[in-house]
């Protein structure tokens, strides 16, 4: 089924994604008066600033100091409040792993963690700032729920999803403009994909950024006479199991694209379901066991062979490997 | 501070209690921190039986005072405590460390009246910043905060993120507990990572400091008192409770051997009825002879 408010269209005006999570920020501070945002002395960068504007009193600056900027976030939801603990996924997901497994994850407190400034497009900052193993270890971590939005819209779902349900959460935002590929009346769902584009060939799942990049792929592959299935998973965990092995049943092979590391992120999440449900060719696209050093966006996106031409590369190769099985 | 004899009897009654029933989860769980319980003993009987704003019947009271306790391995003692003051039938506490039982380090969700979650050390501290932020921001004026750190613990930076952060916030709400024992878990803390001058860094962080001996009971009610009303002038304060790791068994006391040790049960009598005639109460010994050994060994050195 493919979703009557997606175009599959990426032609139009992008949207940078931190703005999406700063007004979102606020939306959400209107309508949840439970609602703390934190911050480690990055919100003009993450945009936070924004929420920091609206509601100065229910914004807490913790200064640069990530263990405790996730302690006091654990002992606010202890006390009822809904804390979104921001800075950059770097110093959310290494920094303070201990405190956001321990202190938040294992009571399963009411804790939305948004990590800002993920994968390859950082600005330049170089290995230290690029966030790549984030999901790998994000989703390693009992009650906690993944996700990675594709454009401004689905950020602004996934953070509503995020606010509605009880427990911690992990999103990212990558620093990024993305054009839209959803419609302002796009929904989410914690454990939902959306097929984006029908197709006989091959299936593309793609996560975060890496979704309008399936789809440009797509377009390329269309070119040369190949039909591309194209699967959003925003939510990667808890992950639709049921979509990804319907549509690998149904195109016999399939390529994961994430803005991470392949080592036990998106890529694997989906090669664990396709492992045990239907197991068919795999290409995985994403920063292949290395780090990402200072560089420009485009320059960087080509260095780790993450393009759309990649993706369109190793469907290709899914499919030989699909036609060299069936002999 | 006045304090009936009455009232004595009964703190120090509750002291005897937990040592003797952290003794007894220990040995009969067949794992846990004898020294870090025993040495907590007298604040924690003070704290819930005198200081503490707490309704066991109710234990999700929303204007109640909260308790983190941040060296999380000392467990046994705040199970006890808070099975004697009433959150639960005191027979729960041998649960501790069964599969779906109390959990060896602190786990909120199965333990009524726990307030975190714990285990790994330098954690707790900002914790109970945010609920001392919470209690600001529901105008709860009246509420505290209490916080039990270890000696050793405060090698963690963590605990200086959060120390400067209360100040920063003028949380005069939170009382910071360090229970100075004197003993990590392979060696004394002068030798390990030295913490002094002690009472000079918390003050170089804004924070108001009293110190006590932590087995005086009369001098840890009075040091309460001045902690919770007199004293707060928007600064929070820390108690440095100077107390003997170990204290009531001598083969346990000032003795890092003893950090993370579960005794056989007839290590765990003769420690029992020392710990009884010490108190000078009837000579109890271990109550579940036999009953441990059942159990899977998992654990047997230090």
């Amino acid at each position: 089924m493919v979703v009557n408010n997606v175009s599959g269209d990426v032609s139009g005006a992008a949207v940078e994604m931190r703005d999406a999570f700063g007004a979102t920020l606020v939306e959400l501070g209107r309508q949840y008066p439970q609602m703390i945002t934190l911050d480690a002395d990055l919100h003009t960068s993450s945009k936070a600033t924004m929420f920091k504007r609206a509601y100065p009193d229910r914004f807490v600056q913790v200064g640069i100091a990530e263990q405790n900027l996730f302690g006091i976030s654990a002992g606010l939801a202890l006390s009822g409040f809904m804390p979104f603990p921001s800075t950059f996924a770097v110093f959310a997901t290494r920094r303070a792993l201990d405190q956001i497994a321990i202190s938040i994850c294992f009571p399963n407190l009411n804790v939305k963690i948004p990590g800002s400034y993920v994968g390859l497009p950082t600005s330049r900052a170089g290995a230290s700032h690029n966030c790549i193993e984030d999901i790998a270890v994000m989703r390693a971590l009992p009650n906690m729920r993944v996700a990675d939005p594709a454009d401004g819209a689905d950020l602004r779902a996934i953070m509503r999803a995020a606010a509605a349900v009880q427990g911690p959460v992990y999103f990212r935002i990558a620093r990024m403009a993305m054009p839209p590929i959803f419609g302002a009346d796009h929904t989410f769902e914690w454990g939902k994909g959306v097929l984006l584009r029908e197709g006989r060939d091959v299936t593309l799942f793609g996560t975060g950024i890496m979704t309008t990049f399936c789809l440009k792929a797509a377009d390329l592959l269309a070119s040369d006479g190949v039909s591309a299935e194209v699967v959003h998973l925003g939510s990667i965990k808890p992950i639709d199991r049921e979509l990804i092995a319907a549509s690998a049943a149904r195109t016999g092979c399939a390529v994961t694209a994430e803005n991470a590391t392949i080592n036990g992120g998106f890529g694997a999440a989906v090669l664990e379901v396709l492992g045990e449900e239907c197991p068919v060719p795999l290409q995985r696209i994403g920063v292949r066991d290395r780090w990402v050093d200072s560089g420009g966006i485009k320059e960087l996106f080509t260095h780790h062979g993450m393009q759309p031409e990649d993706i369109a590369v190793a469907a290709k190769i899914a499919m030989q490997d699909k036609r060299r099985r069936k002999q | 501070m006045h304090l009936l004899p009455e009232k004595l009897c009964e703190l120090d009654e509750m002291a005897y209690q937990i040592r003797r029933l952290s003794l007894e989860m220990i040995t009969y769980g067949k794992w846990g921190h004898i020294g870090g319980a025993f040495s907590m003993a007298e604040f924690l009987s003070v704290l819930y039986f005198q200081v503490m704003s707490v309704k066991p019947d109710k234990p999700q009271w929303d204007d109640r005072d909260r308790l983190v306790l941040s060296k999380a391995h000392g467990s046994p003692a705040l199970y006890a405590v808070l099975a004697l003051r009433g959150f639960y039938p005191i027979e729960q506490v041998y649960s501790y460390c069964e599969l779906g039982g109390f959990e060896g380090h602190t786990d909120m969700a199965r333990t009524p009246g726990l307030e975190s979650s714990g285990g790994p050390l330098g954690m707790g501290l900002s914790v109970a910043v945010g609920m001392a932020l919470a209690m600001r921001f529901k105008e709860n004026a009246r509420g505290r905060v209490f916080c039990i750190l270890g000696d050793g613990e405060s090698n963690e930076g963590n605990v200086w993120e959060a120390a400067m952060s209360a100040a920063h916030y003028h949380l005069d709400n939170l009382i910071a507990i360090v229970d100075y024992n004197k003993v990590m878990a392979k060696g004394f803390v002068w030798d390990e990572m030295a913490i002094e001058p002690f009472a000079d860094k918390w003050r170089a962080f804004g924070w108001d400091v009293i110190e006590v001996d932590g087995h005086d009971i009369p001098a840890l009610v009075d040091a309460f008192h001045r902690a919770r009303w007199v004293m707060p002038r928007g600064k929070p304060i820390v108690v440095i409770a100077h107390t003997v790791k170990g204290k009531g068994v001598e083969m346990a006391e000032f003795n890092y051997k003893w950090h993370t040790h579960a005794p056989d049960a007839a290590t765990a009598d003769a420690m029992l009825r020392e710990l009884a005639r010490n108190y000078q109460r009837p000579e109890l010994g271990y109550s579940k002879f036999g009953a441990e050994e059942v159990k899977e060994e998992f654990y047997g050195g230090e």
